[in-house]
């Protein structure tokens, strides 16, 4: 037996629940009445009485009684974790990380430990449902075949009054990065030529800047960094946002290495660093010049890397000498002289150095020349191509999959967009598609709101939303919900009911990672997982590629050969149909099958640039980049001055503890712990202003306006107020992005398709309220 | 006879709890209607009446006051939870199960006033005591849970009256089987 008898349980359904002896002498006297028979019309049906063996008490009885899945966390976030999902009775019962990732080392993050709340929260939406009446909130529960037959109705009605589908138009981003969910892309590629919103918001500056450098983005192994001496953590903040990499930060302290941050805003991770500076918000480039050119000044360039390993030094030596003093530098960047110069002799003097580039630090107008100048750091002092060194920002090393299911044909006599490019992406592009007659429409994904309002011949009618919150996490909100009142028909496919579903025309409910199949690897760490199906998907939710099946048939059947997507599918073999030999060789393994005994580590590429080749037209690294210059940029890393301020104050959105981007904080565990946004700011503004903690506010900009409760903390700048961008869920209205428009970031278009958004070069007023 | 009629009763509150639709609400409700002596509101209007059980009951939006008792028997709010696993085991005691299993949760309203209905009947037949038991513990569960779900809907804004009207015979039920001592 595995538990007591409850002694308290008198009633005899308690004791044959308690205790399997009773529910044994329960039911032979339940089958000796013979009984129960389902009435007609009745909605639990009859069954075979259960056999006494297969019969067991809910409570814990070791991990060997329940199933276990392999899954992998989607989340657009540095750690995608390994997960084992614990599985009774077709139920998740808990989810633990893997052991064998070094890198999850068997534990998760508080939003990941968070997941079965997640998929069994009563707030999911668990339908297909549509809206009468946009914004209304009165919505009709609808069955599958009457949403994709309305769905198909419209996509055969636009192509019929415009002659092509440039009218139906796709923004898909980060919500799962499972890869099979470039399927939704897929989708679009069987119906014919589409409108596509390309580009990232969240990382494009600093991925081009970073091309135009070393010819790719590509970090080192995040382990390595206990190897590393000397830590500078540049904009990040991976306490908050990438708790995994924290132990490797810490190991490496604890081995004598010392950690700077270097962040506008006192973060978690600042508190745990040796040494921290308040850099002036979007004045990182200033200070990577100034410590280079005391670099420079007194001779602590690695001379022989860069001899060896770049081209075009000696510009940006030149340049340093006519332009930046170490005065200058500090009145830019708000950091002191003595300070910046001692950290450059210390960063100069061991062997390996690092810095770990931010995204947050990118978010602006100058972000990706300063992201240059950073990586220029890193290679003048010989730390570029080291285990423990590398100017670390991302890569896309192991993303090496089919794309099975993003690569779909148009159906034959498609017609499309002619015009410079098609669609593409940082992960994935299907821009080859361009080489045919027609491309698809590609226009700015940060830019939705401006871009749905100017496109017309034809306009954008229909919007389909997937893996993305554009209401939420797109910029300047009032003008996408003006932009929303042009369009057609809005779906959006989703598992929770956020700010876009409020003003979508159709919600099609959605599967989580546990009910569907896919496979995961990291943008950071060099990790690759499966992802099985745990359980069913709960009521009517269905996966991204399940949905374009499905749709597929639809019109299929209204109109033969109006699209190509694969009728019926197998989520599981489509999961298996992204392998291939290269995936196979960079991770060990013969088969995906293996991946079921848990994540593999890549087995090399982990010390990009040691080998001294890089991706650059000239092979080398590129303090001189002929490439930048080309698309209108500096050649080599220039002062770019930040954003003219427009109010008084600087706006920061940054990511917050128990959220990504609009996704967990609205699930009871994170409104337990933080029930409500602030907008948090310095006392000695706040004593200037008249506001007290937990007062009400204004904040305001040319943007909008938001009225929300203030918390008073030092670890924001007297000149900054800072508001977490998130989602809190159903009783709250709350979105940083009334505040913060669609300026675009300096770089981004070269390799993602648009430049990236100037987010953090914002600014607002507040007042009490 | 009054077994009888508690069944149908029964039958047309579980439907309506479970209609996916106006038209399955309008048929629900007509026969629930027909099932209870006090004068039922007229509804002309059925869309306005789906529209605000869906705000209540479905969503798409976190819907006010889920029918699923682990929502209100768990200490935190959930699906799935450890008490819809109980009623999972009531039924599968009984010989029944849910044709969504694992999709819909057991523990929906409509289910458990279906199995309620169905031990009433068997129990009419032939007493048991295994039975009763089981059917006392179902409805044990039910009073624990349902004055909570009903006191959601009861302070939600712009309920439609057939849905309140419902409701309050929902909680004349409920209190009836607890006069009644039946657990």
């Amino acid at each position: 037996m595995n538990k007591q008898p409850n002694q308290r349980a008198t009633n005899p359904v308690e004791q044959a629940l308690a205790c399997p002896l009773s529910r044994r002498n329960f039911l032979r006297s339940l089958l000796a009445t013979g009984v129960l028979a389902a009435l007609p019309g009745g909605m639990l049906a009859a069954q075979k009485l259960l056999t006494l063996e297969g019969f067991g008490p809910t409570v814990f009885q070791g991990k060997d009684a329940y199933q276990t899945f392999r899954n992998a966390c989607p989340r657009n976030c540095y750690d995608t974790c390994s997960i084992v999902s614990y599985v009774k009775d077709g139920v998740l019962q808990y989810i633990e990380g893997a052991p064998e990732s070094t890198f999850t080392d068997g534990g998760l993050c508080v939003k990941g430990y968070a997941y079965p709340q997640r998929v069994y929260s009563p707030d999911r939406i668990k339908y297909p449902m549509r809206q009468v009446g946009r914004g209304s909130g009165n919505w009709e529960r609808i069955s599958w075949a009457e949403a994709l037959n309305t769905i198909a109705d419209k996509i055969l009605g636009i192509k019929e009054l415009d002659g092509s589908l440039l009218g139906l138009a796709l923004t898909k981003y980060s919500g799962n990065f499972g890869i099979t969910h470039y399927g939704v892309e897929g989708m679009m590629s069987s119906l014919g030529y589409t409108t596509r919103f390309v580009g990232t918001p969240c990382w494009p500056a600093g991925i081009d800047a970073q091309n135009y450098d070393m010819g790719n983005m590509w970090c080192n192994d995040p382990e390595d960094m206990v190897h590393s001496k000397y830590i500078i953590i540049w904009g990040a903040n991976p306490a908050y946002c990438s708790v995994h990499t924290m132990k490797y930060i810490t190991e490496a302290q604890r081995r004598g290495a010392k950690v700077v941050v270097i962040d506008p805003v006192f973060t978690q991770t600042a508190a745990k660093s040796d040494e921290y500076w308040q850099v002036k918000t979007s004045g990182d480039g200033a200070l990577a010049m100034g410590i280079a050119r005391y670099l420079l000044d007194n001779d602590l360039v690695d001379r022989d890397w860069v001899n060896a390993n770049s081209v075009g030094f000696a510009d940006y030596e030149a340049y340093l000498k006519e332009n930046v003093t170490l005065e200058w530098a500090a009145k830019e960047s708000g950091i002191p002289v003595d300070v910046f110069t001692a950290v450059a002799r210390e960063f100069a003097a061991v062997d390996p150095a690092t810095i770990w580039i931010g995204y947050g630090m990118q978010r602006h107008v100058n972000g990706g020349v300063n992201v240059r100048a950073i990586d220029a750091l890193v290679a003048m002092t010989g730390n570029v191509g080291k285990v423990g060194g590398g100017a670390r920002y991302g890569h896309l090393h192991t993303w090496g999959f089919n794309y099975h299911a993003m690569v779909q044909s148009p159906p034959e006599g498609s017609v499309g967009f002619i015009g410079e490019t098609g669609p593409m992406g940082e992960f994935a592009s299907d821009a080859a598609r361009a080489e045919a007659d027609y491309s698809d429409r590609a226009v700015n994904i940060n830019k939705i709101g401006q871009v749905i309002l100017d496109t017309d011949d034809p306009p954008i009618r229909m919007l389909w939303v997937a893996n993305k919150n554009v209401i939420s996490q797109d910029f300047d909100r009032n003008k996408i919900t003006r932009a929303f009142e042009k369009l057609e028909m809005v779906v959006v496919v989703d598992q929770f009911f956020n700010q876009t579903a409020e003003l979508a025309d159709i919600v099609l409910p959605t599967t989580t990672l546990f009910e569907d199949w896919t496979v995961n690897v990291s943008y950071w760490h060099y990790w690759l997982g499966i992802n099985e199906q745990a359980i069913e998907p709960l009521f009517e939710a269905k996966s991204d590629i399940e949905i374009a099946s499905a749709l597929s048939s639809v019109l299929n059947r209204k109109q033969p050969g109006s699209c190509t997507f694969p009728e019926n599918i197998d989520p599981k073999e489509w999961m298996a149909k992204e392998f291939n030999e290269g995936i196979y060789e960079l991770f060990g393994i013969n088969s995906w099958e293996e991946l079921r005994d848990g994540p593999r580590k890549a087995k090399s590429g982990l010390t990009p640039w040691s080998d001294g080749v890089f991706g650059t037209p000239s092979g080398k690294y590129e303090f001189k980049s002929e490439l930048a210059a080309e698309h209108g940029h500096s050649d080599t890393p220039q002062f770019l001055a930040g954003r003219e301020a427009y109010a008084p104050y600087w706006l920061l959105t940054p990511h917050d503890k128990y959220s990504i981007h609009s996704q967990f904080q609205n699930i009871d565990w994170m409104l337990e712990v933080n029930p409500e946004p602030y907008v948090y700011i310095n006392p000695q503004l706040a004593r200037e202003k008249g506001i007290a903690d937990d007062d009400t506010v204004r904040v305001f900009n040319q943007v909008g306006e938001m009225q929300i409760k203030a918390k008073l903390t030092g670890n924001v700048p007297v000149d900054t107020l800072l508001m977490y961008a998130t989602w809190f869920g159903k009783k709250n209205d709350y979105n940083v992005n009334a505040l913060v428009d669609d300026t675009s970031s300096d770089m981004g278009k070269y390799k993602t398709g648009a430049p990236g958004v100037a987010i953090h070069d914002q600014f607002a007023d507040i007042e009490k309220v | 006879m009054t077994n009888l009629y508690a069944s149908f009763q029964m039958r047309a509150l579980g439907q309506f709890f479970a209609a996916k639709n106006g038209a399955e609400l309008e048929a629900a409700y007509t026969d629930f209607t027909n099932w209870v002596r006090q004068p039922a509101p007229v509804v002309d209007d059925w869309q306005a009446v789906e529209f605000s059980f869906n705000r209540l009951f479905v969503g798409p939006k976190a819907p006010i006051a889920p029918p699923f008792a682990s929502v209100y028997l768990e200490p935190e709010p959930q699906l799935m939870g450890a008490s819809t696993i109980r009623v999972r085991e009531i039924y599968q005691l009984a010989g029944l199960q849910s044709p969504l299993k694992n999709k819909v949760p057991e523990d929906h309203i409509s289910y458990e006033l279906d199995c309620l209905r169905q031990f009433s009947v068997a129990l009419n037949q032939i007493p048991s005591n295994e039975m009763s038991g089981m059917r006392d513990y179902l409805l044990s569960s039910m009073q624990r849970w349902l004055p909570l779900f009903i006191q959601r809907i009861r302070s939600a804004e712009n309920v439609h009256a057939a849905i309140l009207f419902v409701v309050d015979c929902l909680d004349t039920w409920l209190a009836r089987e607890v006069e009644n001592g039946r657990f």
